[in-house]
C-alpha cells in the first residue's frame, strides 16, 4: 500500500510540476521592451583626433559618432611626443557649419569647457542643426591655453542623421521674426513614468551668423500620442519647461505607454508673448489621428 | 451545507470525544453533506449554487464566472477561499472570480461567513466565502464509489459531463473529478441570441490522502482548472484561455487528550494564467493584448481546542502573491511600433495574521462568540514609475496592520432563538484599487487608477437575527449594518485622458469619508403537508454614501419562492424568484434604473435504479415564460437567459 502511495505521489507530481512550467505566453521582458527603440550608446568613444602644435587632441563623443541634434563633447589634450598628460587651463569650443554658399554659421554650443578632474577631460556640447551633406560641412575649432599661450586647431567633422528621436530638434522662426532652434536634451532613454525633460532654446543670432541661449522664455508643453487609435491621448502632472542656472529649460513629462508621443509646444517670452506654438484640442477622439501644436517635436520610445 | 453567517453553529462544531470517528468527521466528510444542488436543479454550477444564499448577489457579464457579492459588497470587500488556500484572479476585469476555478462536483460546500466573524482566513469586510472541497473518509465501507451526471440544456445548446471517483481503505484514501462543460451563445427572451456569451470549460481534480498513524494523515490536493474561448458579452473582448492550477499537501494530527483537539497545516501553490481576446470583435478600433498572472503562495495552520464550555479556533495564515497584468495596443499601422504598459506593475503582495475564534456557552440556553484577528499585509510594486504618473512618490513599499474584531451573543429560548453581535475590521486596498493602472471598466466606461496611499477601509458592523421554529414552521430574520469608514470608489480625476478607445475619462480609486450597508434577509419555511414543503426569502439592501447618494450594485428589494412535492419516487418544484424595481440606483456609477422581472421555474426528477445502480433523472424549465429581462447587476444591461428548458441524468454508484 505504502509503495503504491509512494508511487502515485511521484506520478502525481510529474503532472503538476510538467503544468506549472508549460505557461501559456510569455511575459513581456520590460527591461528589452524600454530599449526597443533606442541603442544604449553610454560609452565615449573617439570621434577624431588631430595633432597641433606638438599637441594631440582627442575629441570624444558617445558612441564615437556625432549626431544631429545635441551632443556631450569630449576633448582631452596630451603633448605628441609621449602622449603624456599636460596642464591645460582652458579649452573652448567652436562647432562651424559651412554651406554651399561658403557661409558659416556657428552652431548652439558650450564655448568655455568645463574640466573633468577624474577623467582629465574637457566636456562640453554642441547642437549640430543638420547633418552633414555635400552642401553642409562641419568643423570644430578647439582654442587651447597652456601655460598662457593659447594654440588653435580645426578639425573636419563628419555629423550623422539623428537615429534616436528623443534627440530631435525643430527650427523655425518666431512671430516676432526671430529665428529660433529647440533642441531635446534628455531623457535619451524615457520610460513609463514621470521623466524629467530637458530641452536648449536659442536663437540665431542674425549679424553674428552664431546661436545663442534665450534666456527667461517658457517652453509650454503638452504631450500627447497622435496614433488614431489612441484619441489624442494625454498623460497627467507634465510640468512646463523653464530655464535654470545651466542655461537648459527643465521640465517634466510622464509617458503612459511606450510608443509614438509628440510634445506639443507653446514658447512663450519674457513678457508673456506667444513667440510660437498653437493650442491642441483636448477632448478625446478615438479614432481621429490627433492634431500637433505648429511647434512640437516628435518622439519614440 | 451552505451555512449562512449569522449561523454560528457551524463554525464551532463541539469536537466528539471517539477520536477515530473524530478523523472520519473532520478530515473528511464527504458523504454525509448535503449535496451541491439548488431547489430547482440537482445540476448546478458554482454560481447556479451560490446564487441560493440570500446574502449572495451576482455582478454578470455574460453566463460564466458571475463575480460574487457577499451582503451587496464586491468582491475585493471579502476573502474568497478554496479550503482556507487564497487564490487571487488574474483578470484585471474580473473575468475570473475564484469560484470559476472550481466546479460542484469536487466541492463538498460553500461556507459563508458574514463580515468580521469571517476574519479567520483574513482581513475583510463583507466576510468570506470559503469553498469546501469533497473529501473523502477513510475506511468507508464501499471502497469505491463515485458519481457521474450528464445533462442538456437547450437554449444555449449547454452539455456537461461531470465524473467524480473515490477509494477508501483504512490507509488510503483518492477522491478525484473531472468536469466538461461546453455550451454556446444563450438567447434572451426575445429569442434574440446573446452573442459572445459560449464558454467552454474544463476541471479535473485529485486528492490523495495517506493516515500516518491512528491520529494523524497526510494529504496532497490538486485541481486544475482550464475555460477556453469564453464570451463576455457585456465587456469589449472575450477570454481566450484561462487555466489555473491550485495544489496543496496537508497535515492533519488530532489530541485525544488535552486542551488542544486538532492540528491541522497546510502548505498551498496556485498559478494562474488569463489571456484575454479581441480578435472575436472585429468593430473594435484597437487590437490589444491583455494577458494577466497570479501566483500565490501560502501556508495555512490552525489548531481546535476544547476544554469543557469553551471551544476555540486559532489560526496562522500567510500567503505570497504576485499579480502581473500587461496591456499591448496595436497601431493601426501594425508595422509602426506596438505601445505597451503594465495594468498591473509586478505587484507583490504578503499577508501574514493571526485569527482566534471562540464560543462560550454561558449557559444552556445561551452562547457567546467572540474573536479577532491581526494581520499584516505589505504590498511592493516593481514597476512603481507606473504608479507615480497619477501619484508622484507613492513609495514602492506598504504596509498595513490590519485588525479586526467581533463579538456575538447568542440566545435560545424554546422555540426561538436570538443573537445581537458586532464587529469592527480593517481591509487593504485590492491590488487593481491601489496600484492598477488604466483598467478600463466597461460598465460605467471609465478608465481606473490605482491609489497606492489609500487607507485601510475601516468597517464597524452591527447584526441581528431572530428565529421561530416549530416541527412544521421555521420563520426568521437577519439583519446587518456597516459603517464603513474610508470607503473605496472611484472618483472622476480631473487629471489625464483616456487610454482605452471605448473610454470617456478617468477615474480614480478614492476614499469615501464613509458609506453605510444595510442588508435585510426574512426567510420562511413550511410543510404544508408530508412531502410538500414551501420556502421563502425576501431581501432588502441599502448602502448610501457619506452623501447620501447611492451606492452601485445593491440589490432592490427581491424574493425568492419555492414549493416541493415529493411523492415516492417522483420530485416537483416549482420556484419563482425576482427583483421589484431598482429605486436606488447610482447614476454617478454608471447605473440606470432597472426593471422589475418575475422569473417562474419548473422542474421534475425521477428517481430509479439500473441493477444496482441508483438514478435521478431531471426535467425542468427556467423563465418558463421567456421573460425578457436584465437585472440591476448585469453588466452593460446585457440581457438574461430567455426560456430554458434542462435535463439531466445523475448516476451514482
Ligand atoms: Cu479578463
Amino acid at each position: 500500500m505504502r509503495d503504491l502511495f509512494i508511487k502515485k505521489v511521484v506520478f502525481y507530481s510529474a503532472i503538476i510540476s510538467f503544468l506549472l512550467i508549460a505557461c501559456t505566453k510569455e511575459k513581456t521582458d520590460y527591461e528589452a521592451e524600454r530599449g526597443n527603440t533606442v541603442a544604449e550608446n553610454t560609452e565615449f568613444k573617439e570621434v577624431t583626433s588631430l595633432v597641433s602644435s606638438g599637441y594631440s587632441i582627442r575629441i570624444e563623443a558617445l558612441g564615437g559618432v556625432l549626431y544631429r541634434g545635441y551632443n556631450d563633447i569630449r576633448v582631452i589634450i596630451n603633448k605628441q611626443q609621449n602622449n603624456e598628460p599636460v596642464a591645460v587651463s582652458s579649452v573652448k569650443l567652436l562647432p562651424v557649419q559651412t554651406n554651399v554658399q561658403g557661409m558659416k554659421i556657428v552652431c548652439p554650443h558650450q564655448s568655455e569647457m568645463d574640466y573633468t578632474l577624474d577623467g582629465r577631460y574637457f566636456s562640453g556640447y554642441s547642437v549640430f542643426t543638420d547633418e552633414s551633406s555635400a552642401a553642409v560641412n562641419w568643423s570644430l575649432e578647439i582654442d587651447f591655453t597652456v601655460g598662457g599661450q593659447t594654440f588653435t586647431a580645426t578639425q573636419h567633422v563628419t555629423v550623422k542623421p539623428q537615429v534616436n528621436k528623443n534627440r530631435n530638434l525643430t527650427t523655425f522662426t518666431g512671430k516676432d521674426g526671430e529665428q529660433y532652434l529647440i533642441a531635446l536634451i534628455a531623457p535619451w532613454k524615457p520610460t513609463v513614468s514621470e521623466n524629467k525633460l530637458v530641452a536648449g532654446i536659442y536663437k540665431l543670432d542674425a549679424a553674428q551668423l552664431s546661436y545663442t541661449t534665450v534666456n527667461g522664455y517658457t517652453l509650454q508643453l503638452d504631450p500627447r500620442m497622435p496614433e488614431p487609435s489612441m484619441g489624442n491621448h494625454s498623460s497627467p502632472n507634465n510640468k512646463d519647461l523653464v530655464q535654470q542656472a545651466d542655461g537648459l529649460y527643465h521640465g517634466v513629462v510622464n509617458y503612459t505607454m511606450t510608443g509614438n508621443w509628440t510634445l506639443n509646444f507653446i514658447l512663450v517670452n519674457q513678457n508673456g508673448r506667444v513667440i510660437a506654438g498653437t493650442e491642441v484640442p483636448k477632448d478625446f477622439t478615438p479614432g481621429v489621428e490627433g492634431r500637433k501644436s505648429e511647434l512640437y517635436i516628435d518622439i519614440l520610445f | 451545507m451552505l451555512s449562512l453567517g449569522w449561523n454560528v453553529h457551524g463554525q464551532n462544531n463541539p469536537v466528539t470525544r471517539d477520536t477515530t470517528r473524530r478523523l472520519a468527521e473532520v478530515t473528511v466528510n464527504a458523504a454525509a453533506k448535503k449535496r451541491i444542488e439548488n431547489d430547482l436543479k440537482m445540476t448546478v454550477s458554482v454560481d447556479e449554487y451560490l446564487a441560493s444564499a440570500s446574502n449572495i448577489s451576482f455582478i454578470k457579464r455574460g453566463a460564466y464566472a458571475w463575480e460574487p457579492l457577499l451582503n451587496n459588497m464586491s468582491s475585493e470587500r471579502s476573502t474568497i477561499t478554496i479550503d482556507g488556500m487564497h487564490v487571487f484572479g488574474a483578470c484585471t476585469d474580473k473575468m475570473d472570480p475564484i469560484t470559476s476555478y472550481v466546479e460542484s462536483n469536487n466541492l463538498a460546500a460553500i461556507d459563508i461567513k458574514s463580515g468580521q466573524e469571517g476574519n479567520l482566513h483574513g482581513a475583510t469586510v463583507a466576510g468570506s466565502i470559503d469553498l469546501k472541497r469533497r473529501n473523502t473518509a477513510f475506511g468507508l465501507q464501499k471502497k469505491i464509489g463515485g458519481a457521474y451526471q450528464t445533462g442538456f440544456e437547450f437554449n444555449n445548446k449547454q452539455t456537461f459531463n461531470l465524473g467524480n471517483l473515490y477509494y477508501s481503505s483504512d490507509k488510503f484514501v483518492a477522491d478525484g473529478s473531472i468536469a466538461f462543460r461546453k455550451a454556446g451563445n444563450y438567447y434572451d427572451g426575445n429569442d434574440d441570441e446573446v452573442r459572445h456569451s459560449q464558454y467552454n470549460k474544463f476541471n479535473a481534480s485529485l486528492g490523495l490522502a495517506y493516515k500516518t498513524s491512528p491520529l494523524s494523515a497526510v494529504r496532497v490536493d490538486a485541481i486544475f482548472d482550464r475555460a477556453k474561448d469564453v464570451g463576455f458579452p457585456a465587456l469589449p473582448m472575450d477570454l481566450s484561455l484561462s487555466r489555473a492550477i491550485i495544489t496543496s499537501a496537508a497535515y492533519k494530527q488530532l489530541f485525544e487528550e488535552g486542551l488542544v483537539k486538532v492540528w491541522d497545516t497546510k502548505v498551498y501553490f496556485n498559478a494562474v494564467e488569463h489571456y484575454m481576446d479581441d480578435t472575436t470583435r472585429p468593430e473594435n478600433l484597437v487590437h490589444m493584448d491583455m494577458p494577466g498572472w497570479s501566483t500565490t503562495y501560502g501556508l495555512l495552520s490552525k489548531i481546535n481546542l476544547q476544554k469543557d464550555r469553551y471551544s476555540s479556533e486559532i489560526q496562522v495564515n500567510a500567503y505570497d502573491n504576485l499579480s502581473i497584468a500587461e496591456m499591448r495596443m496595436y497601431p493601426q499601422d501594425r508595422s509602426k511600433q506596438t505601445m505597451f504598459a503594465y495594468s498591473w506593475p509586478w505587484v507583490t503582495t504578503r499577508f501574514a495574521s493571526v485569527a482566534m475564534n471562540n464560543a462560550l456557552d454561558l449557559s444552556d440556553i445561551s452562547r457567546l462568540v467572540f474573536g479577532g484577528s491581526l494581520g499584516l499585509n505589505y504590498n511592493y510594486s516593481k514597476y512603481v514609475e507606473f504608479n507615480w504618473i497619477f501619484h508622484p512618490g507613492s513609495p514602492q513599499k506598504k504596509n498595513r496592520f490590519l485588525p479586526s474584531l467581533h463579538a456575538s451573543y447568542q440566545l435560545n429560548i424554546g422555540q426561538f432563538d436570538f443573537s445581537l453581535g458586532t464587529g469592527f475590521g480593517h481591509r487593504a486596498p485590492s491590488v487593481s484599487e491601489a496600484y492598477g493602472y488604466y483598467i478600463y471598466n466597461s460598465f460605467d466606461r471609465y478608465d481606473y487608477i490605482g491609489n497606492p496611499d489609500l487607507k485601510n477601509e475601516v468597517s464597524y458592523e452591527a447584526n441581528a437575527s431572530a428565529g421561530f421554529k416549530t416541527g412544521k414552521l421555521s420563520i426568521g430574520a437577519k439583519a446587518n449594518y456597516f459603517f464603513i469608514q474610508d470607503y473605496i470608489i472611484g472618483r472622476i480625476l480631473s487629471l489625464g485622458s483616456p487610454m482605452n478607445y471605448q473610454s470617456v475619462g478617468v477615474k480614480g480609486y478614492t476614499s469615501l469619508d464613509h458609506a453605510t450597508l444595510f442588508n435585510l434577509a426574512l426567510n420562511a419555511q413550511y410543510q404544508i403537508l408530508p412531502g410538500l414543503d414551501w420556502k421563502a426569502v425576501l431581501t432588502y439592501a441599502r448602502g448610501q454614501d457619506n452623501m447620501g447618494g447611492n451606492l452601485p450594485f445593491i440589490r432592490p428589494l427581491s424574493y425568492q419562492t419555492s414549493l416541493h412535492y415529493r411523492y415516492k419516487m417522483i420530485g416537483v418544484q416549482t420556484s419563482m424568484n425576482g427583483d421589484f424595481s431598482q429605486v436606488n440606483f447610482s447614476p454617478e456609477y454608471g447605473e440606470d434604473q432597472t426593471a422589475s422581472y418575475k422569473i417562474w421555474n419548473v422542474s421534475a426528477d425521477y428517481t430509479f435504479t439500473i441493477g444496482k445502480l441508483n438514478a435521478v433523472f431531471q426535467v425542468g424549465a427556467e423563465n418558463l415564460f421567456n421573460e425578457y429581462y436584465s437585472t440591476y447587476a448585469d453588466w452593460g444591461n446585457i440581457p438574461r437567459m430567455g426560456r430554458n428548458i434542462f435535463t439531466s441524468l445523475k448516476i451514482n454508484f
